[in-house]
């Protein structure tokens, strides 16, 4: 991997969005703050494409504005991977046969949890099996299929209430499968050279992680967590605290893996309860105090894996007992 | 011949192999220079891939080819390289297709000139090698541009035309070459090789007006729209690139035989249609037993012809109105179903028949559908073609829709 230097200070982010105005995302949207920036990070030598979901749908526009300063095209639902392949295939046959001059030039791909922990997983996992540079696959997760109203993914939490799993009479819990690590997947394909979990905050850890993704010698992945005033029924003021929170009390994990080697981006100690993070949200409201108590318990157990992992640099798989 | 002399005659002649279908079409490929290639097995077209990876194992020429996880991510491949401004090759069979229908719609919404070759085989279920064309032709209504081949020499041909016609700024629509599954894809028949100088002067390079690229600038494609504001516009842009294509195709065909050396008629080809009472109509390989029968036939003196057609999407409307307008009866001899369609007929037959309707005089017109995969045999071609001469007869049939190769179906 050849060094670029990574940000330390937000002043030193360039002051120039390519995702910009145009788009009519909702107040306080997670994802929509995600893709400014990562095109930061990208940089205007950039090509995006865009799977169907929310930063499909909510960042067109009825006066056919576009919010894009670089190349952008839709993809289909299920077809993220394909597309980014797709693309860099193109780049570097053109370039390999003297059709086009030479020069890096990124391929972006931003998915939603649905169209790839879900539709597009196959894709995904073809793309990330090539070689091609300069590729990065970043899954924004806000932890629903929030443009068509809020249904349960396979990253919905469990006990998120949801139009799919909503909470009922004698339905109490409401989402009741665990939420899937995309990340710890991707990370067993041996051809990605670099996987990576963020959240907005702090967000010089999402943009250097988008360069370190660029800069890796192949396909890398970036598992985003964004909050969702919509789909988690929080006021649009608490997005950054969110995620914040979401690391905080261990609910999101920040961690690299490169070269074989993973190390913790963020590490709480001491962590701080589950419920401070779920009660600001009014799709676990339902969840009774032995409920966040069981969540509690999964968490503080799930750590003691990813401390275990920190401390050996390695890969674990960790498991709990479902509740 | 002193040997010299002779050595100088072979020069100037065309090579010639014997070569199937698909390894024909992998010719056709190399010579287009095409840039990416997305691949996925599924019989009967996957020996097109199988003589590309080898090639390219070779360095016969360059280009990336990709072995994607479906063919929904195939097509995907293709779309999005064709986007960057590569020449492209895709291609499936069978449920392989419907398995990728989502981006085959959304190739020729976007206007991508990306060539795919159907090896027509049977959807599932159950499992079949049998050939049947409801495969390709679930795609009819898409905005791709459709030619049928009757042996690998066309086959070859007529990729070279596909990419032509379809970068064509006139018309950038993405293009299926149909191609019999198991009696093109996997026979081998004698297939002159056309010379690399030819081709590159009938296929100029791919030069898309606005790639997706960074050293040309900013665009946004195909964002979400509110749809009373472009939907239909969107939708129009299509149908004229469609209705624009019909002169692009003869115009490429009257070149391809210019540089490339063969001619063929663009549309529709006729045989024995001059004097002709009677018709089969058909498209693809079987056509060569349609005019074997005919040839059989015209020696009793039956007069019957032969009508082939070419191309499907854009279909030959006024031209097969203009032949079939002088015969008393046509049948048509599909490999499709459209159950439940006018009459419970099979595609082509109906397209045939709305094609007819607002011309002046038609014939009569019976379906022969070869459907399930069962292989005709000449008997079944000769039984269609005395039932047609009944017709023709009387002016009438009670039966218009036959099964011929459907156990029990007998006239």
């Amino acid at each position: 991997m050849s060094e670029r230097p990574l940000i330390r200070a937000v002043r030193n982010v360039s002051s120039v969005d390519l995702y910009t105005s145009g788009h009519r995302t909702c107040a306080g949207c997670g994802a929509a703050l995600g893709y400014r920036l990562l095109l930061k990070a990208a940089g205007p030598k950039t090509v995006v494409l865009g799977p169907t979901g929310c930063m499909y749908v909510a960042n067109g526009h009825q006066f056919l504005s576009s919010p894009y300063s670089v190349p952008w095209y839709h993809t289909q639902l299920g077809a993220g991977g394909a597309a980014g392949v797709g693309t860099a295939a193109a780049f570097r046959s053109l370039m390999m046969k003297g059709k086009r001059k030479k020069e890096e030039v990124n391929v972006v791909v931003y998915g939603g949890d649905g169209g790839t922990g879900d539709m597009g997983f196959s894709g995904l996992s073809m793309a990330m099996g090539y070689d091609y540079k300069r590729f990065v696959y970043v899954l924004y997760d806000n932890e629903s299929y929030a443009n068509t109203g809020i249904q349960a993914s396979s990253t919905t939490p469990w006990g998120a209430s949801t139009t799919f799993t909503p909470t009922g009479k004698i339905k109490r819990i409401g989402n009741l499968r665990m939420k899937k690590n995309v990340a710890l997947i991707i990370a067993a394909h041996p051809g990605v050279r670099y996987v990576a979990t963020a959240t907005l905050y702090p967000p010089l850890d999402f943009i250097n992680k988008t360069k370190k993704a660029l800069e890796a010698d192949g396909p890398a992945f970036i598992h985003l967590l964004v909050p969702c005033p919509k789909g988690w029924f929080t006021d649009p003021k608490y997005t950054l605290d969110l995620s914040r929170s979401a690391l905080e009390t261990g609910l999101w994990v920040s961690w690299e893996y490169e070269n074989g080697e993973f190390n913790l981006s963020y590490r709480p100690e001491p962590r701080k309860h589950v419920k401070e993070y779920l009660r600001m949200q009014k799709r676990f409201e339902h969840l009774t105090d032995d409920k966040i108590e069981e969540i509690e318990r999964m968490t503080a157990k799930e750590w003691d894996y990813w401390k275990e992992m920190d401390e050996q640099n390695r890969m674990i798989i960790p498991w709990v007992a479902p509740p | 011949m002193p040997k010299t002399a002779s050595k100088s005659v072979a020069k100037t002649l065309p090579k010639r192999f014997m070569w199937t279908g698909t390894r024909a079409i992998a010719e056709a490929v190399k010579l287009a220079d095409v840039d990416v290639i997305a691949a996925y097995p599924i019989r009967p077209y996957t020996g097109v891939m199988n003589s590309l990876a080898k090639m390219l194992a070779d360095g016969e020429f360059a280009a990336e080819i990709i072995g994607a996880d479906s063919e929904h991510s195939q097509f995907e491949i293709a779309k999005h390289a064709s986007a960057v401004g590569a020449r492209t090759f895709v291609g499936s069979s069978g449920v392989g297709l419907a398995f990728a229908a989502e981006p085959i719609v959304v190739t020729a919404m976007g206007q991508l000139p990306v060539v795919a070759m159907a090896g027509c085989r049977a959807l599932d279920d159950p499992g079949n090698f049998g050939m049947e064309w409801n495969d390709v032709l679930t795609f009819r209504d898409s905005g791709w541009l459709m030619s049928w081949a009757k042996d690998p020499q066309e086959a070859l041909d007529m990729i070279l035309v596909a990419y032509r016609v379809s970068e064509d700024r006139r018309v950038l629509l993405p293009s299926f070459v149909a191609v019999d599954g198991a009696a093109i894809t996997h026979i081998s028949a004698p297939v002159e090789q056309p010379s690399r100088e030819g081709v590159a002067k009938f296929l100029p390079p791919y030069k898309p007006q606005y790639p997706l690229d960074p050293a040309s600038g900013p665009i946004t494609k195909a964002q979400h729209i509110a749809p009373s504001l472009i939907g239909p516009e969107l939708r129009k842009v299509v149908d004229n690139a469609m209705a624009q294509a019909r002169e692009v195709i003869r115009e490429a065909w009257r070149d391809f035989a210019v540089f490339v050396g063969r001619e063929y008629p663009p549309f529709i080809e006729n045989m024995y249609i001059e004097d002709a009472e009677i018709a089969l109509v058909t498209m693809g390989a079987y056509a060569k037993d349609a005019v074997h029968v005919a040839t059989k036939l015209r020696q009793e003196g039956v007069k019957v012809g032969v009508v082939r057609l070419r191309y499907f999407r854009p279909f030959p409307q006024g031209e097969l109105a203009e032949v079939l307008g002088k015969v008393k009866a046509a049948g048509v001899v599909d490999f499709s179903y459209s159950f439940g369609s006018a009459d419970s007929s099979s595609v082509l037959f109906n397209e045939v028949r709305s094609a007819l309707y607002e011309s002046g005089s038609h014939p009569l017109l019976m379906d022969f559908m070869f459907v399930g995969g069962r292989e005709p045999s000449v008997e079944h071609f000769e039984q269609a073609v005395r039932l047609l001469e009944k017709g023709a007869g009387k002016g009438a049939v009670e039966k218009h829709v036959w099964w011929p190769t459907l156990r029990g179906e007998s006239p």
